[in-house]
């Protein structure tokens, strides 16, 4: 089951806008095609789950994020599961991101562990040197597939919602990266059902083919 | 460990050890188990373990318990003091023997 985005005019956007504006606090993302449909970007604090297929430019999205928020003096840290730091420094680079540059200046930081470890650790132990070296804002954790991995179906809405509690404890506007196995249509498994009561799915199949089209 | 000759001695004792360097310089932001550690660098936690335990002592590497596993990271401090230590003991040995 995916979730339609609202177009302005239409009940839902109109919703949407009016507790916008109840709230000050907004996360630019740095995208302005994306700010601009999310009325000056994610709430600030909110967990966000960003969805799409392999290849539908997820990561990079994810990287833009965390890169705009240095720009705007927010730290960052982005969490992976899958890639090696080594890949994703050199990926950056073609975007011309030197994310080993903002690492040295305390700016950034890439930690890459393994879900059941930060499972294990209640997300706080595990996170915790970095997130003091670096005072993050911003945190992106590749991927919440990943971790539905080491847990139960019936247990992952509980981890994932106690790991988006942690993050927000902690202050920080979470993006959460969920790898759909397709691109159009009932593109949600029975995971996504589960855990899609917890973080704010703004960003779903339909989002990423209007960026893709920005 | 604070003598240059002796870490740098240390850091050169086995190709295992530098194998290591070279996974949590080019990834200083890995935080593994002793056993994900071996697997990325293709070898067994059992091969590993002693040079691991090596490059703790030396400081460049950490170890921490996390529920009921442990883990192991970099600890970027003390791999900047240490790498700078051997590089400027490096540059007076080769200052030397220009001399």
């Amino acid at each position: 089951m995916t979730v339609p985005i609202p177009k302005p005019g239409t009940p839902g956007f109109d919703q949407l806008v009016n507790r916008a504006s109840r709230h000050n606090g907004r996360v630019k993302t740095g995208i302005p095609e994306l700010d601009e449909m999310l009325r000056g970007g994610f709430m600030e604090g909110d967990a966000v789950l960003l969805a799409g297929s392999a290849g539908s430019g997820k990561t990079t999205l994810a990287l833009q994020y965390l890169i705009n928020g240095i720009k705007q003096g927010e730290p960052g840290v982005y969490v992976t599961f899958e890639e090696l730091p080594d890949q994703i420094y050199r990926d950056a680079k073609n975007f011309g991101w030197d994310l080993r540059k903002m690492e040295e200046e305390n700016k950034f930081r890439i930690i890459c562990t393994s879900p059941n470890l930060l499972l294990e650790s209640e997300g706080e132990n595990l996170l915790d040197e970095s997130l003091k070296d670096v005072r993050p804002r911003r945190i992106v954790i590749d991927s919440l597939s990943h971790l539905a991995m080491y847990v139960d179906k019936h247990d992952l809405r509980k981890e994932a919602y106690r790991l988006t509690m942690h993050l927000k404890t902690k202050g920080l506007s979470s993006l959460l990266i969920w790898e759909s196995p397709q691109i159009t249509g009932a593109a949600f498994t029975d995971y996504e059902g589960v855990i899609s009561g917890s973080p704010r799915r703004v960003a779903s199949e339909k989002f990423m083919d209007l960026f893709r089209r920005a | 460990m604070s003598n240059p000759t002796e870490v740098l001695q240390e850091l050169l004792a086995s190709e295992i050890r530098g194998d290591i360097l070279v996974l949590f310089h080019r990834n200083p932001g890995l935080i593994d188990t002793l056993q994900g550690v071996a697997r990325r660098i293709g070898k067994t936690e059992y091969s590993i373990e002693k040079d691991v335990q090596s490059l703790v002592k030396i400081g460049i590497l950490k170890r921490k318990k996390i529920g009921t596993s442990e883990v192991i990271f970099l600890d970027r401090d003390r791999d900047h003091e240490v790498l700078e230590s051997v590089a400027n003991h490096l540059s007076t040995i080769r200052g030397s023997n220009e001399n």
